[in-house]
């Protein structure tokens, strides 16, 4: 049954409001489809979204790899610095150390033998010390052995 | 001994070239019904023209599966009607974020009207009409809106637009009678 037969009973206007509606969605969709095409366009900028991508990735890689590179150097730099100004602090003290003394002023190459020499003797001392502090401690439970090879020895 | 016929096998190429065939003719001819329906639901161009693709790939999809048991074009109303509801579904799940809608505002389509032979006058008239039933259609509810465009911008006989939906006749008439009431109220109101 077409829809036109139900309004029987109804008013005119409501018809034609009816009427006017459905053609103007027919006029509305005729133009719709004649209007022309936006495939090509959006392929288009489609196709640009991966290079977009690949290229923030390597940038950001790339980013990455300067940071570390830099970090690492930086921290080079850093140690490098420091153990120059701990040489440097050495050698002064050395130079204190032998103006206490009386001695004249040293040349530089002399001072860092002072230098070397004393850290040396340093070395050796705690060494002495050590050995000494190891051999003297015995165990507990080793003790009676310990006295039995102090008799063998004095005997 | 019988007269032979001679009955050549078709093969599954034949066939599929013969679907393929059907197909392309149900696209070209029920297209702009399609599109008209989804231009209603949504007044929105783009995406009526994207969900009236959509359908009919869809369409492409289960064509081995369509029966003949209702119309093509009935069919295809179907999937049409489910893709709008999916669409209207995840825009109010959505509703947080700020989607873009390119839904004309209704005077605008209301400016829409054949080039008729009619004066300034009529014209002015038949545009404040237009305006009137898409004020009305914009309070259905959904359901409701479905039917009213399937019966009085589709043309749908009942039993089809009952077969579209999902719904019985019954629910189909009482839909259509509760937004004809909204059509005449907004048309006698305005007068």
């Amino acid at each position: 049954m077409n829809w036109r037969e139900d309004l029987a009973g109804e008013s005119r206007e409501l018809g034609q409001a009816l009427e006017h509606f459905k053609a103007s969605m027919d006029a509305w969709s005729d133009a719709a489809l004649r209007r022309p095409r936006t495939v090509t366009e959006m392929a288009a900028r489609r196709n640009w979204r991966p290079a977009t991508s690949w290229a923030l990735g390597c940038l950001l890689a790339a980013g990455s790899a300067a940071g570390a590179v830099h970090q690492i150097v930086h921290r080079h730099e850093m140690a490098k610095q420091a153990a120059q100004r701990d040489a440097q602090k050495r050698a002064a003290a050395a130079r204190e150390a032998a103006s206490h003394l009386g001695a004249p002023a040293e040349k530089p190459a002399s001072v860092a033998a002072a230098v070397k020499e004393e850290a040396g003797a340093q070395d050796e001392n705690l060494l002495a010390s050590v050995d000494k502090d190891v051999s003297r401690e015995v165990p507990a439970a080793m003790e009676p052995l310990a006295q039995l090879m102090d008799g063998n020895g004095t005997e | 001994m019988a007269a032979g016929i001679a009955v050549k096998p078709m093969t599954v190429e034949t066939a599929e070239e013969i679907a393929a065939a059907e197909f392309a003719r149900i696209v070209a001819s029920h297209r702009p019904q399609i599109l008209r329906f989804l231009l209603a639901s949504l007044r929105d161009v783009d995406l009526a023209e994207t969900l009236t693709q959509e359908c009919f790939l869809k369409a492409h999809r289960n064509w081995k599966h369509f029966r003949g048991e209702s119309s093509a074009l009935t069919w295809l109303m179907r999937i049409a009607i489910n893709l709008q509801k999916d669409y209207w579904r995840n825009r109010r799940i959505q509703f947080w974020r700020k989607t873009q809608t390119n839904a004309v505002d209704l005077d605008e389509a209301s400016e829409w009207l054949p080039n008729g032979e009619r004066n300034a006058e009529q014209q002015i008239l038949a545009r404040e009409q237009v305006a009137q039933v898409w004020r009305a259609v914009k309070s259905l509810s959904e359901r409701q809106r479905t039917v009213f465009l399937l019966r009085y911008v589709e043309e749908r006989e009942l039993g089809e637009i009952a077969e579209a939906t999902g719904l019985s006749e019954g629910t189909v008439k009482a839909h259509l009678s509760r937004a004809l009431g909204r059509v005449r109220t907004e048309v006698r109101g305005t007068q």
